[in-house]
C-alpha cells in the first residue's frame, strides 16, 4: 500500500466495495526475525561444511570393544558410546541446543557402512596431510563461492566428497578407523553378496552407464517420518526402566514365536544401552551450558546458559515439562538418528500437532507467549538447516544437492477425521517468513476441511519466493496410503497420520496418546521405516535411447543391454523392447539392492530410530526385522518422465503415424545432436544453448519436427494419453517385484537433482533436447518452454490418470512475482493450488522468481548469499547447486501475467 | 453454430484482468489506434504472423527457414544475418513459415475458432478459476467482432460462467448494449476526457464512447463497471484531466476507476510486426505522480486503484 492507504480505505468502505477479499496485505510487514536468529544467522553463513573424527572413533573401539555380542546390542552399545562422547558446542545465543557433531555444520563418515573409498585412497589422503599447505590467496579464493561446501582442499582443510573439509591432523584417525573395515563394511559385504546373483555383470553395466544412480546402502535411512512418542510420554529415565521391565518379561521366552521371540530379550537390551547413551548426551549439554554460565558475564546470556543447563538436565531424565523442553528433547532424537546411518530425508512429520499440547499449556500457565515460541521455532529451523549429510560426492552433490530434505508438514487429518490444523502450525509458517533457511523445508497437506485462513497464510508464505510451503493433496496421500498399506491392515485413522519423508516420499504414520496436561491426545507421528530406498533413479529416456541404439551406450561405446535386433517397425515394437530393457534393468538393480538393505539392516540396524518407531517397542524387534507398523515402503524411483512421454509421443507421431522419416533416421540424428555442438564439448548445459555445426543444415527438418512434435503439458490428447499408459504399466511392473520385506515395490517419481547427471548421461532425445542437458524435473512439471497453453492446460495434461495409485507425483511451477501480485494475489495463489488439488493433483510447489534475478544470482554469487529457489522437493541456497541444476531452473517456463 | 472469431490468444491464470483467477480471450480487431498499444499485433481483424527476431539463431547458423517463404520475404545477407520482408508478409494469407523453425521464431498469432472451440476451453478452464473467476474477454476490441461474441456470451451464460469485457466501447449503442447484456463485469477505457486530445493519441473521438457509458448506466445495467485508463506521462496524467473525468463518473453514478501506469512491454512487439513505436522514450509515469492521481480521485470520493492493487 502506498501513502493514500487510509484514505483508500475509507473510500471503499463508503463506497460499500468488498475489501473482504483483499487480505493481502502488502502493509502486512513481516516481523525482523529475532536478534538470536540474525546472529546465529550470520555464523551459519561464514560456517563451512566440516567432517570430523570424534564420533566415528568412539564408535569404532566400542564396537571392537565388544566383538563377539549380538549385534543389536553391539551395535546400540558403540553408538550410544559415541553420542556420550560428541563434545557439546554451545554458542552464544543459542537457546536450542545440540549438534550433530562438535561443529554446527558438521558430520562424519560412517566407515562401517562405506569404507573403501577411503582404505582405497589411505595413501592419497596421506599424501594430503603432508602436502604443504596452499598458499593464503587461494584458500581466501575457495571461501565465499559456493556457499558453506567445501569442494577443494586448501589451506589446513583436506576436500572430502566434494563437500566436507576435515582438519589434516584428522585423516590419520580416518584412515586408520577405515582400516578394520576393510572387507565387512555394509557396502563391501553386500558386493560380495550381490556378486552372486545372476546377471550381476549387467547390474554393474547399468550402474556404470548411470542409468540407475544411487546405491540403497549409501543412505539406508530416511526418506521416513520421526516418532517423538515415547521420550515425549515416558522421558528417558522411564524407558530404561521400561526396558528393565520389558527384559524381566521376555529375556529368555520365545512366546509362540519361533523366529523371532527371543529376539525380543536383545532388542530391549540394546534400547536400554541407547536411551542411556541419548541421556548423557543431552547432560553434556547441560554440563556445558553451566560451565558456559559459570564464566559468562553479561546478566542476560548468563541467565539463558542456566536455562539450557536446566532443560538439558530436565529432559535427559523426565519427560518435557514446557514447549522449550518439548521441542529441544524432538531435536535431540533427530539429531541422533541422523547420527545413526548417513542419511537424507529424515523428516520431523506434524511438528505442529505433536508439540500443541506443550504449547497449549505454556500459553495457559503464562510461561511463554506466542513471540517467545516463535523465536524458539526461529531458532530451530537453523539447527535443521545445519544438518548435514557425509555421502558420497555423487550422493549428496547429484543427488541431492547437498540438502538433507528434513520436512515439517502442516495440515491434513486429525485422527477423528477432523482437520489437523493447530494453533501452533500458525507460528511455524510465522518462524519460516521470519527466519528464511532452506531447512526445515513446509508441506501443507491440503484438505477441503483445511481452514482457509490457515492456507491463505500458508499461500502467503509461498509468494515471498522461499520455495516452501509446497502443496500436498491430503486425500490423495489418504488414498493412497489405504491403497499401498491396506494389505498390512492400515485402518482409516491410520491413513490420516501421513505425511512426507524426505522431499516428496510419502510416509505411513499412526497416532499414539500422549498424557499430557490432564488430557489424553493423539498425536501423528511415523510408522515404517525407510520409504525412499530401492531401484533408485532409473533414467527412463536412457533405456529408451538404448532401444534405439540396440542396447549400445553410444556416449561410452559400451554394449549396455544384450542387443535386442529387432526391426523397430512399429510404434508398439519400440515400447515394447522398452518394457523388456525396463523389466531387466528393475531385476537386477533390485535383486543388489535387497542384498545392500538386508546386509545393512543384519549389521548395521537402526537402534535409535528403532527406540522410536511404532511397533518396534511393542513387538520387541528392530526397525530392520519389521518391527515398524507398515513395511511395504521400498519403491522404484523415476527419473526424467516427461522428457520420456515427449520423446514417445514426437516419434509415435513423426516416425510411425505421419512417416516424416524413419526410425533410423531418427536414431542418426539424435546421435549427431541434431547437428549441434554438444553440451560436452561446450561445457553450456543450459537447454536453450544450440551452436550450429556444418552438419546442422542435414538435421534441420527432423529438428524442426522434434521440437513441434505434440508436447505434455498442452492438454493435448494424443500426448497425454501417453503419460497415461505409462503410468498403468509402471503401476504393475513394479509390484511384479519383491524388496528385502518380501512386499511389492511401488513407483517414487522424484527427480531430486538427478535430472542433472542423468540428463548428462543421455543423448539428444526426439523431443528435441540436446545431449547432455537436464531432463525435465519432477514427474509432472512441463518440459521447460513447451508448456505453450499455460497453467490449466499443464494441470488438465497431469491429470490424466490418478495420482493415489503411487506414492508421489512432483509438479514445480515457476511464478514470476507479478502474477501473484497485488491486493488479491495470495488468494489468487491460492485459487491455483486449490485447482489442481480439486483435480487430483498430487503435489505442486511453486518458485515464485523473477529469472532474471538467478542470472544475475549466477553471474555474481557473492550478492546473493541468501538467495533460495526451490529445486525438486526441497528449498536450496542458490549458490549450494550445482550449475546444470542452476540452468535447468532459470530455463523453466516462467509464469507472469 | 459455425460462426468463427479471430482469436490471437487465450491466456489461463489471468489474474489481472477482472474478479479471482480467469482465462482471457484477445479478439483481434481494435477500432483505436493508441499510440503505447501494447499489443498492436491485435488491431487488425485478420490472421497475421509475429516475427520473433530475438529467437532467431541464425548466428549459430541455423537455416531451417531458408526455402519456407514461396513469396520470398525471408532473406540471409552474406553475414547469414536474416531479414524479413514487412510489406510481403503483411499481405500473407498462408504462412507457410510457421513451423518450419525449431526456435519458433514466426509465430502465427491469429488463429481462427469456433464457438465451440472457445467454449471447449472456457468449460475445462472452469474447474480452475476458483469462486470468483471466470472469462475476460478483451483484445484488441472484442466488440469489433460483436456477432461471434455475443453468441460465445450466450454460451457462457448457459454455462453459468462469469463473464468480465475489456472494451473501448467504440461501437453503434446497440451493439454495444446488446453485448453488456451477457456481461457481468465491464473495464472501459477512458483514454482522455479532451475529444481532441482523445483523437490525438487513439485516432478516435471520445463522444461515442462516453454516450454508450451513459446509454449503459441508464440502460439498468446490474453489471459491475470500473473505468481504466492506461496513464501516460505528457498525455492524459494532467490533474485537469483527472477532475474532468471525475466529473463524468459523478453525473453517471460511477465511482471505481482503474489507473495503469504506463509500460513498454509491447515495444518488442511493434517490432516484430515493423511498426514504429512512438513511446520508446517517454511516457512514463513516477509511483509518486501515479499516487498523486489516486489522492485526487480519492478526494472526490471515488475509488481509484493503482495497477494490480485491485479488491478483486
Amino acid at each position: 500500500m502506498n501513502s493514500n492507504g487510509s484514505k483508500f480505505e475509507d473510500v471503499l468502505k463508503s463506497r460499500g466495495i468488498d475489501m473482504a477479499n483483499a487480505v493481502d496485505a502488502e502493509d502486512y510487514k513481516i516481523p525482523e526475525a529475532k536478534q538470536s536468529s540474525r546472529n546465529l544467522m550470520d555464523i551459519y553463513y561464514t560456517l563451512k561444511v566440516s567432517a570430523d573424527m570424534e564420533a566415528p572413533y568412539w564408535y569404532n573401539r566400542i564396537w571392537w570393544e565388544n566383538d563377539g555380542d549380538v549385534t543389536v546390542v553391539r551395535r546400540a552399545k558403540a553408538m550410544a558410546s559415541c553420542l556420550a562422547h560428541i563434545t557439546p558446542t554451545i554458542l552464544p545465543d543459542e537457546k536450542l541446543v545440540m549438534n550433530k557433531t562438535k561443529n554446527v555444520r558438521g558430520a562424519f563418515p560412517f566407515p562401517w557402512v562405506c569404507a573403501s573409498f577411503f582404505n582405497a585412497q589411505a595413501e592419497a589422503l596421506m599424501n594430503e596431510v603432508d602436502a604443504p599447505a596452499e598458499s593464503e590467496a587461494d584458500s581466501v579464493s575457495v571461501v565465499g563461492s559456493g556457499g558453506g561446501n567445501v569442494t577443494e582442499s586448501y589451506g589446513n582443510i583436506v576436500c572430502l566428497a566434494k563437500k566436507f573439509g576435515m582438519r589434516k591432523e584428522e585423516i590419520p584417525v580416518l584412515v586408520k578407523t577405515s582400516k578394520p573395515w576393510d572387507e565387512i563394511s555394509v557396502e563391501e559385504l553386500s558386493e560380495k553378496y550381490s556378486k552372486m546373483t545372476p546377471n550381476y555383470e549387467q547390474e554393474q553395466r547399468i550402474m556404470d552407464a548411470v542409468i540407475c544412480m544411487f546405491d540403497s546402502f549409501a543412505i539406508p535411512q530416511g526418506r521416513e517420518v520421526m516418532n517423538y512418542y515415547m521420550p515425549l510420554e515416558y522421558g528417558f529415565d522411564r524407558i530404561i526402566e521400561l526396558c528393565d521391565e520389558k527384559i524381566a518379561e521376555v529375556m529368555g521366552e520365545a512366546g509362540d514365536d519361533g523366529e523371532f521371540g527371543m529376539y525380543r530379550g536383545y532388542y530391549y537390551a540394546a534400547m536400554k544401552e541407547i536411551t542411556k547413551g541419548l541421556s548423557a548426551w543431552c547432560e553434556n549439554y547441560s554440563k556445558q551450558a553451566k560451565y558456559l554460565a559459570s564464566i559468562e558475564e553479561g546478566a542476560e546470556q548468563k541467565a539463558i546458559y542456566g536455562k539450557i543447563a536446566e532443560v538439558m538436565g530436565n529432559i535427559a531424565h523426565k519427560k518435557p515439562a514446557t514447549f522449550w523442553e518439548a521441542l529441544q528433547l524432538t531435536l535431540c532424537c533427530h539429531l541422533g538418528v541422523v547420527n545413526e546411518d548417513p542419511q537424507s530425508g529424515q523428516s520431523i512429520g506434524r511438528l505442529g500437532q505433536v508439540l500443541q499440547p506443550f504449547y497449549e499449556k505454556d500459553i495457559e500457565d503464562g510461561i511463554m507467549d506466542d513471540e517467545g515460541v516463535i523465536e524458539l521455532l526461529e531458532l530451530y529451523r537453523i539447527k535443521i538447516t545445519c544438518i548435514e549429510c557425509f555421502a558420497s560426492a555423487g550422493v549428496s552433490g547429484g543427488v541431492l544437492s547437498g540438502n538433507t530434505f528434513n520436512n515439517l508438514s502442516l495440515g491434513g487429518q486429525n485422527y477423528e477425521g477432523l482437520t489437523a490444523v493447530t494453533p501452533l502450525e500458525y507460528l511455524i509458517i510465522e518462524a519460516g517468513m521470519r527466519n528464511k533457511t532452506p531447512q526445515p523445508t513446509l508441506s501443507v497437506l491440503y484438505d477441503e476441511k483445511t481452514p482457509e485462513d490457515f492456507l491463505m497464510k500458508a499461500a502467503f508464505c509461498t509468494k515471498l519466493g522461499l520455495g516452501y510451503p509446497a502443496w500436498m493433496n491430503n486425500q490423495t496421500g489418504m488414498n493412497y496410503m489405504l491403497r499401498n498399506y491396506g494389505p498390512e491392515g492400515m485402518n482409516l485413522e491410520d491413513s490420516r497420520a501421513w505425511c512426507l519423508g524426505g522431499c516428496l516420499e510419502s510416509a505411513p504414520g499412526c497416532f499414539l496418546p500422549l498424557h499430557y496436561n490432564g488430557k489424553v491426545t493423539m498425536i501423528p507421528g511415523g510408522a515404517s521405516p525407510t520409504c525412499g530406498t530401492g531401484v533408485h533413479f532409473i533414467a527412463m529416456p536412457k533405456i529408451l535411447e538404448l532401444v534405439l541404439t540396440n542396447g549400445l551406450d553410444k556416449r561410452t561405446g559400451k554394449q549396455i543391454y544384450p542387443a535386442h535386433n529387432r526391426k523397430l517397425d512399429s510404434y508398439e515394437t519400440m515400447v515394447d523392447q522398452w518394457k523388456k530393457y525396463m523389466e531387466l534393468t528393475t531385476d537386477v538393480v533390485n535383486k543388489v539392492n535387497n542384498i545392500q538393505m538386508d546386509i545393512w539392516r543384519r549389521h548395521n540396524m537402526p537402534v535409535v530410530n528403532s527406540l522410536l518407531k511404532p511397533d518396534c517397542f511393542t513387538k520387541g524387534r528392530d526397525l530392520g526385522m519389521m518391527g515398524g507398523r507398515y513395511n511395504a515402503t521400498i519403491n522404484f524411483e523415476s527419473c526424467g518422465t516427461i522428457t520420456l512421454i515427449n520423446d514417445l509421443a514426437s516419434i509415435k507421431k513423426n516416425v510411425y503415424d505421419d512417416r516424416k522419416f524413419t526410425i533410423e533416421e531418427m536414431t542418426d540424428a539424435m546421435i549427431h545432436n541434431f547437428g549441434f555442438k554438444t553440451a560436452y564439448e561446450t561445457g553450456i548445459f543450459s537447454p536453450d544453448s544450440k551452436i550450429s555445426t556444418e552438419n546442422s543444415p542435414k538435421y534441420e527438418t527432423i529438428f524442426t519436427a522434434c521440437v513441434n512434435a505434440p508436447k505434455y503439458g498442452n492438454a493435448d490428447k494424443y500426448v497425454d494419453s501417453i503419460l497415461k499408459d505409462y503410468e498403468n504399466y509402471m503401476y504393475g511392473m513394479v509390484r511384479g517385484f519383491r524388496s528385502y520385506y518380501g512386499k511389492p515395490l511401488y513407483m517414487c517419481q522424484i527427480s531430486v537433482s538427478t535430472h542433472g547427471p542423468q540428463g548428462f548421461i543421455t543423448l539428444a532425445t526426439a523431443d528435441g533436447r540436446l545431449a547432455g542437458t537436464t531432463y525435465s524435473d519432477g514427474s509432472l512439471s512441463a518440459a521447460p518452454g513447451t508448456d505453450k497453453n499455460g497453467i490449466y492446460a499443464i494441470f488438465e495434461s497431469a491429470t490424466v490418470y490418478d495420482h493415489s495409485m503411487e506414492q508421489n507425483s512432483q509438479m514445480n511451477l515457476k511464478l514470476h512475482p507479478t502474477a501473484v501480485k497485488g491486493l488479491n494475489g495470495t488468494r489468487k495463489l491460492l485459487d491455483i493450488v486449490r485447482a489442481y488439488m480439486r483435480k487430483g493433483g498430487f503435489h505442486v510447489q511453486f518458485n515464485v522468481v523473477d529469472s532474471n534475478t538467478l542470472r544475475d544470482a549466477q553471474k555474481t554469487p557473492d550478492k546473493y548469499r541468501d538467495l533460495m529457489v526451490r529445486v525438486a522437493g526441497f528449498t536450496q541456497y542458490w549458490c549450494e547447486i550445482g550449475k546444470p541444476i542452476q540452468d535447468e531452473v532459470i530455463y523453466r517456463t516462467e509464469y507472469e501475467d | 453454430m459455425s460462426k468463427k472469431g479471430f482469436i490471437f490468444d487465450i491466456q489461463s491464470f489471468s489474474v489481472h484482468d477482472g474478479p479471482g483467477c480467469r482465462t482471457s480471450v484477445f479478439f483481434t480487431g481494435c477500432p483505436l489506434q493508441c499510440k503505447w498499444c501494447a499489443n498492436p499485433e491485435s488491431w487488425e481483424n485478420r490472421k497475421h504472423f509475429l516475427f520473433a527476431e530475438k529467437s532467431c539463431k541464425w548466428e549459430s547458423g541455423c537455416r531451417a527457414c531458408r526455402d519456407a517463404c514461396p513469396n520470398g520475404s525471408i532473406k540471409f545477407d552474406e553475414n547469414g544475418r536474416i531479414s524479413i520482408a514487412y510489406d510481403i508478409c503483411n499481405r500473407c494469407e498462408t504462412f507457410e513459415c510457421v513451423g518450419v523453425c525449431p526456435n519458433n521464431v514466426f509465430k502465427q498469432c491469429v488463429k481462427e475458432y469456433t464457438v465451440e472451440d472457445i467454449i471447449k476451453i472456457l468449460r475445462r478452464d472452469f474447474s480452475n478459476w476458483g469462486p470468483d473467476g471466470g472469462v475476460t474477454f478483451t483484445g484488441g476490441d472484442p466488440l469489433i467482432q460483436h456477432e461471434f461474441l455475443t453468441e460465445v456470451l450466450k454460451q457462457c451464460r448457459h454455462w453459468q460462467i462469469h463473464t468480465a469485457i475489456e472494451t473501448s466501447a467504440y461501437a453503434k449503442q446497440e451493439v454495444f448494449l446488446e453485448v453488456l447484456k451477457y456481461i457481468n463485469f465491464a473495464f472501459i477505457d477512458v483514454k482522455h476526457m479532451d475529444r481532441e486530445k482523445h483523437y490525438e493519441g487513439t485516432g478516435v473521438y471520445n463522444d461515442l464512447i462516453l454516450s454508450n457509458i451513459e446509454a449503459l448506466v441508464k440502460s439498468g445495467w446490474k453489471g459491475r463497471l470500473i473505468l481504466r485508463q492506461p496513464t501516460i506521462a505528457g498525455y492524459n496524467d494532467s490533474d485537469e484531466n483527472a477532475l474532468q473525468l471525475i466529473d463524468f463518473m459523478n453525473r453517471n453514478g460511477l465511482y471505481e476507476i482503474n489507473l495503469l501506469k504506463f509500460h513498454r512491454l509491447g515495444e518488442t512487439k511493434w517490432n516484430q510486426l515493423g511498426k514504429e513505436y512512438e513511446y520508446h522514450d517517454h511516457g512514463d509515469m513516477t509511483k509518486e505522480k501515479m499516487e498523486h492521481l489516486q489522492e485526487i480521485y480519492l478526494d472526490h470520493n471515488i475509488a481509484c486503484y493503482i495497477g494490480d492493487n485491485t479488491p478483486f
